[in-house]
């Protein structure tokens, strides 16, 4: 508990510290006009009402656009100019990104230049998950790698007690041509390695019932090739294979394979307002095992997510809904979830379903005020056949860019019990 | 050799930190410190914040070894007018913020060593002591930076946390000394406030 107070500490310090020089910069009291992002021989220029967009800037996100082209017709705010800087050079992976003012055509306004510089080839280390639960404990993934031109190479290290049903460690290892002839297709080798360590209670009810799922397994392997295609602006797939290994906890019983295809589409629409700006995230994923892909597990599973965001001045309302079917035997760590630091939060996954389910239905309502953040979980996880239980929380919180601090609590009759949770999410 | 002999003199008389004392605090001026030049002052020019971390010491010895007292860090944070050119404005962040727009760059230099002082309280008339004034440009340590994008960027953290201050930054150091209180002359209109 020390360390988790330790942590609360350190995160919000991080979440009440940072530069503040919107005050005193001189020059906050211009006028943004232009934005625009440039490099040897190209450049982009963000106007109030058009874009002149050159070919090495269309992949930028559209999250990111909208920032930039956010800081047009505001008094300049010096402070966010770094952190732009940032994302656009993770975005177009370069080496560096400047940032400078210029003075504009119009008296008492000023265009802001971002200069790129090309990266030859980069190393780079990143924290991909760091969460802490006080029920569940600490979860964290990190990955290193390196890029020759749109070659990426990455190692990961995993340690996760929160999505699955067990708690899994381990490493993956990847491989991505993030421009296979096109920026709009990607292929992607990933091979992962973990080992699993079960909670009591998941075994129990795994050898209650043995017929919905796998037995729980030692370790598993998986090898998974997919190809990303960016078919229009707005919609994305991705289709591909999954070769998995599960090494039987008892020594000497044959190795299970769960061999699948998948595929994923998903959309991203964003609607700007006079005084708003909504997203709007959808996606589908299927997987499905077969026994003519030499598979021991035959199911189909599908998910589908909606994510609508509103955002007005300093109020914000997320929902998202999460639905899921799985028809069929699927190993453990494709079943469905609920009551981690991410979906039903304040409740505990191993009180829900031990060993998950496999129908899942989820809804998060998440309003934000400036770095204060209050939020409302409903859902359930249950197997076909049987009756499905809802259940709620309620939470409050910090959150501050991809940094949170937040208790939850599980709405249920007799006591509470608030559940502390911090980390990354993003 | 008589204008190399110049040239000389004239270098360290730029080096040198003139000390006057208000019978309470003790104030430095140093005409020929800029620390508006360089890369900071192309910061400056690019639109940027640029903080400057400066301390007033006193110390025993000539080596800066063995400090009688050190004052609080000042900061100061100046930002260059792109409309306005020429032109500075400069905030004393601590200890409650105050502004100072419309500067020169040498005004802003001056300006930023007039708010700096140091207590000379409990230091005996007769004691032998040395003063050194130290600046330097803050790191932009911006958090925001190292967590954009999917994931928190170790190499940019460990890269921002682990780099050396004055590799990039420049740093200013001017000294004097020995000094003593009853040598230094005191500020016209000011006295010690006990006495």
């Amino acid at each position: 508990m020390k360390y988790a107070w330790l942590g609360c500490l350190v995160f919000g310090g991080l979440l009440f510290g940072g530069t503040q020089d919107s005050d005193i910069n001189v020059n906050t009291r211009y006028t943004v006009d232009a934005v625009s992002i440039f490099g040897k021989g190209w450049k982009t220029t963000f106007l109030e009402n058009r874009t002149d967009q050159a070919e090495q800037t269309q992949k930028l996100s559209t999250r990111l656009k909208a920032d930039l082209i956010d800081l047009i017709g505001h008094k300049l705010n010096p402070s966010v100019l770094d952190s732009l800087a940032q994302r656009i050079r993770k975005e177009l992976s370069a080496r560096e990104v400047g940032h400078r003012l210029l003075r504009s055509d119009t008296p008492d306004h000023v265009q802001v230049e971002f200069e790129v510089t090309p990266a030859r080839g980069g190393v780079d280390l990143n924290v991909t998950q760091f969460s802490y639960n006080s029920r569940l404990g600490w979860s964290g993934a990190g990955e290193a790698g390196f890029n020759l031109r749109q070659h990426y190479f990455l190692f990961g290290l995993v340690s996760d007690g929160e999505f699955l049903p067990e708690r899994y460690a381990g490493f993956n290892v990847r491989y991505e041509d993030r421009h296979l002839g096109s920026d709009r297709l990607a292929l992607r080798f990933q091979f992962d390695s973990y080992h699993d360590v079960w909670n009591s209670s998941t075994l129990e009810a795994a050898r209650i019932d043995t017929r919905v799922t796998s037995d729980p397994y030692r370790s598993r392997e998986n090898f998974q090739p997919s190809l990303s295609i960016a078919v229009s602006k707005p919609l994305s797939l991705e289709v591909g294979a999954s070769f998995e290994r599960f090494d039987s906890q008892i020594p000497g019983l044959p190795t299970e394979a769960a061999n699948a295809v998948f595929t994923t589409v998903r959309y991203h629409r964003q609607i700007e307002g006079a005084q708003n700006q909504q997203d709007v995230d959808a996606s589908y994923a299927m997987r499905l095992a077969a026994r003519s892909l030499a598979s021991d597990f035959s199911y189909a599973r599908h998910t589908a997510r909606v994510r609508y965001h509103i955002q007005r001045g300093k109020h914000s309302v997320t929902d998202e809904l999460w639905g899921g079917l799985l028809a069929g035997r699927a190993p453990l760590d494709d079943r469905f979830v609920l009551g981690n630091s991410t979906y039903l939060r304040g409740w505990n996954k191993y009180e829900i379903d031990p060993i998950g389910g496999n129908r899942v239905v989820y809804n998060s309502v998440d309003y934000r005020y400036g770095r204060f953040q209050a939020f409302y979980d409903t859902g359930a996880v249950w197997d076909g056949g049987q009756t499905a239980t809802a259940r709620h929380s309620v939470g409050v919180g910090l959150r501050a860019s991809i940094l949170s601090l937040a208790v939850a609590f599980p709405v249920r009759g007799g006591h509470i019990e608030p559940v502390f949770m911090m980390g990354l999410l993003y | 050799m008589a204008g190399l002999s110049l040239s000389l003199y004239r270098a360290r008389a730029e080096e040198r930190l003139t000390t006057i004392y208000d019978g309470d605090n003790l104030h430095v001026s140093a005409p020929g410190l800029h620390f508006l030049t360089g890369k900071p002052l192309q910061r400056l020019k690019d639109g940027a914040t640029v903080v400057y971390l400066a301390q007033l010491g006193l110390f025993e010895d000539a080596g800066f070894l063995r400090p009688i007292r050190l004052a609080p860090i000042d900061r100061f944070a100046v930002s260059y007018d792109i409309w306005d050119q020429g032109k500075f404005s400069v905030t004393m962040l601590n200890p409650a913020p105050r502004t100072s727009p419309n500067l020169s760059a040498g005004a802003t230099e001056l300006w930023c060593l007039e708010n700096m002082a140091i207590s000379a309280s409990n230091l005996a008339q007769d004691r032998s002591f040395f003063i050194r004034l130290e600046m330097r440009t803050a790191d932009q340590r911006d958090l925001s930076s190292v967590v954009a994008g999917p994931g928190i960027s170790l190499t940019e953290l460990v890269l921002r946390l682990g780099k050396k201050a004055g590799v990039d930054d420049p740093k200013w150091i001017r000294e004097a000394g020995p000094l003593r209180l009853a040598d230094l002359v005191r500020m016209p209109g000011r006295g010690p406030r006990n006495g």
